[in-house]
């Protein structure tokens, strides 16, 4: 089990520069989830960790000992790929103990370990068959049964569920959970899905642009993003937000009418920011500010009313259980509570009150 | 007018299939009429050769013996030549295949520097035809002292820039990087990658640029004509046409055009087998399943 550490991390691909100045330490066991969208240098990062880009600056270590200048087998890591990326003429026995007989390892160990993860991931009806005579879900359980028989000091995944469909991403998200709490392992897992992110990290790495945005547990990104972006890069629906000035006991929405009383504001607010479940539905007079019920969805637990408000565009209230009363084209008030309002300066970053 | 949604019962439709049909009669009537004619020609004397009429057989069936005259005229040199032919084309298509694949691959899967002016080199070569390079190719393969030896014909055809060039698209395809990468995470060296993991997705591509070679190099004549001169080394090419040299200015009075025309029919039989043979390694989808689409 390792500890990996990123110092300074940086990468270019000629004058594009895909990673900034990356610092980052995962402890022992932990789940890191690498989140962003496309473009945010995510899967760059993770090739980094990987050995399979090299650094243009910086060091990697594990457990303590620098790898920058070591390659992927070097590093004892081993790694999920998005396509799953099996060998196509190899069984899926061949598969998984290619890695192993690369490493000489004893015949019978190979079988040994090959047989308990095909166990493990009940795959032992399967091990003769080529990987086009899988379904999708038996491919990926392949290709991480390929990744566990190694024994790495690490897992590393790179967007491994995006090629399933809906159902069987879920059902594969717990049994990635589940063979993180079994194993203990270091795992570091890159997806674009901010649920996935939310449900399996330990720890998530929101970046964007090469940049890390924000280091924290789930919640602590839900309930106190440090920025603009993380803030609505997490969580869905997503944040709304208005622009907003301070103006005496409250924030003036500058766009539209509307007020939304705050004790003592502070001076620098641009922008404030609510979680859908944080607007409540009250007529037009009580509202902070009004709009029109545009789309109604009903989820059956919950109800989405999405509200346009004249100049600044829709917001999104989320409602526990099923709402009778909602009709499309109805005028409502939108109500805010004060001490759950996401506040940003200027330069995006949250004020913290 | 539109384009999408005609139906196949339209006039435009089929006034277009009839078109079509008939241009591609013509160009299969234009493609297939000398080989009838090879096929008939070697089957008459040499009289009827140039009493009958052309694209049909005579009366007096003469390939029997027009096929033991082959192969016993001259203490039977034609086997030579068809051994020489044989010989040629297999090594250097072979080699061509393997050195094609290798550089596709490099061209494909790695970064280096000067690869893009590389790649420029080798899509010049494509446009270069090989009969201008054979006397920059005399004076060298002089220099070796390798002259009227094999080497002269199968060192020169190793070298197959279109097969670089098919290669290195049909890589691009055919194998996933992530592939590559998983390779390299389970420990295994770039060679190892290629032979083990990369090659069997490369058969279709090997074998479609070991055809093209092969064929090439079959059919070669103006190299060997120029850099062989003892007729022991000849391919059938080359032995053919000096047969044919030979007939039309009618010395020995052994030499016939029908011997001539057995030798085409029996040059090109094995080309013919040869295609059928490895089309069924020319399948693409050998991929499917290892990496989703």
């Amino acid at each position: 089990m390792a500890v990996i550490a990123l110092k300074h991390v940086q990468k270019s691909f000629g004058a594009v520069n895909i990673i900034g100045d990356v610092n980052l330490e995962v402890a022992d066991g932990e789940f890191v989830i690498f989140v962003g969208p496309s473009g945010s240098g995510k899967s760059t990062l993770l090739r980094l960790v990987a050995g399979l880009e090299d650094c243009t600056g910086g060091q990697v270590f594990i457990d303590g000992v620098d790898v920058t200048n070591m390659g992927p087998a070097e590093r004892e890591l081993s790694m999920v790929f998005q396509s799953y990326a099996l060998y196509p003429t190899k069984t899926v026995r061949q598969n998984m103990s290619f890695g192993l007989e690369v490493a000489r390892l004893p015949k019978a160990e190979i079988t040994r370990r090959v047989n308990d993860a095909a166990t493990v991931l009940k795959l032992e009806d399967y091990m003769d068959r080529k990987p086009k005579a899988l379904s999708g879900g038996q491919r990926q359980r392949v290709a991480i049964g390929r990744a566990i028989v190694r024994e790495p000091v690490a897992f590393l995944f790179d967007e491994p569920l995006s090629n399933l469909d809906a159902a069987l991403r879920v059902e594969m998200r717990i049994e990635i959970a589940k063979l993180h709490q079994r194993l203990k392992a270091t795992m570091i897992y890159v997806t674009h899905d901010q649920v996935e992110a939310m449900t399996l990290a330990d720890k998530i790495v929101v970046l964007d642009k090469g940049e890390i945005q924000q280091v924290g547990s789930p919640m602590e990104l839900y309930e106190h993003p440090a920025n603009l972006f993380v803030a609505q890069f997490i969580g869905s629906p997503k944040m709304n937000v208005l622009p907003a000035t301070p103006s005496g006991d409250g924030l003036a929405v500058t766009s539209t009418k509307g007020r939304i009383p705050l004790a003592a504001p502070p001076a620098d607010v641009v922008q404030v920011g609510m979680r859908p479940e944080e607007i409540a539905l009250v007529s037009e007079a009580e509202g902070n500010i009004v709009g029109t019920i545009d789309v109604v969805e009903r989820l059956g637990s919950d109800t989405f009313a999405y509200v346009t408000v004249d100049n600044v565009g829709i917001l999104t209230v989320r409602i526990v259980g099923n709402v009778a009363d909602m009709a499309v084209g109805q005028r409502v008030g939108l109500k805010f509570s004060p001490d759950r309002l996401h506040l940003f300066g200027a330069d995006g970053k949250t004020i913290r009150r | 007018m539109s384009i999408v949604g005609k139906s196949t019962a339209s006039a435009g439709f089929v006034r277009t299939r009839w078109l079509l049909t008939g241009v591609l009669g013509l160009y299969f009537i234009y493609t297939f009429m000398p080989l009838v004619y090879v096929i008939t020609a070697s089957t008459k004397t040499n009289p009827d050769l140039f009493t009958s009429f052309g694209l049909w057989f005579s009366e007096d069936f003469h390939l029997w013996q027009n096929l033991y005259d082959l192969f016993t005229i001259q203490k039977g040199i034609f086997s030579q030549w068809l051994w020489n032919t044989f010989y040629y084309a297999l090594v250097s298509g072979l080699g061509s295949a393997v050195f094609a694949t290798l550089a596709g691959y490099a061209f494909a899967k790695y970064d280096f520097i000067g690869k893009n002016f590389l790649f420029a080199l080798v899509l010049g070569a494509v446009m270069i035809p090989q009969t201008a390079l054979v006397i920059p190719l005399f004076l060298l393969l002089s220099k070796f002292g390798l002259l009227n030896t094999p080497w002269a014909v199968i060192l020169p055809s190793l070298v197959f820039p279109p097969g670089v060039f098919l290669m290195r698209a049909y890589i691009d395809e055919a194998i996933s990087n992530e592939i590559i990468d998983a390779g390299r995470v389970d420990g295994a060296g770039e060679l190892h990658i290629f032979s083990s993991l990369a090659f069997r997705l490369l058969m279709p591509g090997f074998t479609t640029v070991f055809i093209l070679a092969f064929v090439a190099s079959w059919n070669n004549y103006f190299l060997p004509l120029v850099v062989l001169n003892s007729s022991e080394h000849f391919p059938v090419t080359v032995g053919l046409a000096q047969w044919y040299a030979s007939a039309v200015s009618g010395s020995g009075g052994s030499l016939l055009f029908t011997v001539v025309m057995a030798g085409a029919l029996v040059s090109i039989l094995p080309v013919i087998v040869a295609f059928l043979i490895m089309q069924r390694f020319w399948q693409g989808g050998l991929q499917a399943g290892g990496v989703k689409a």
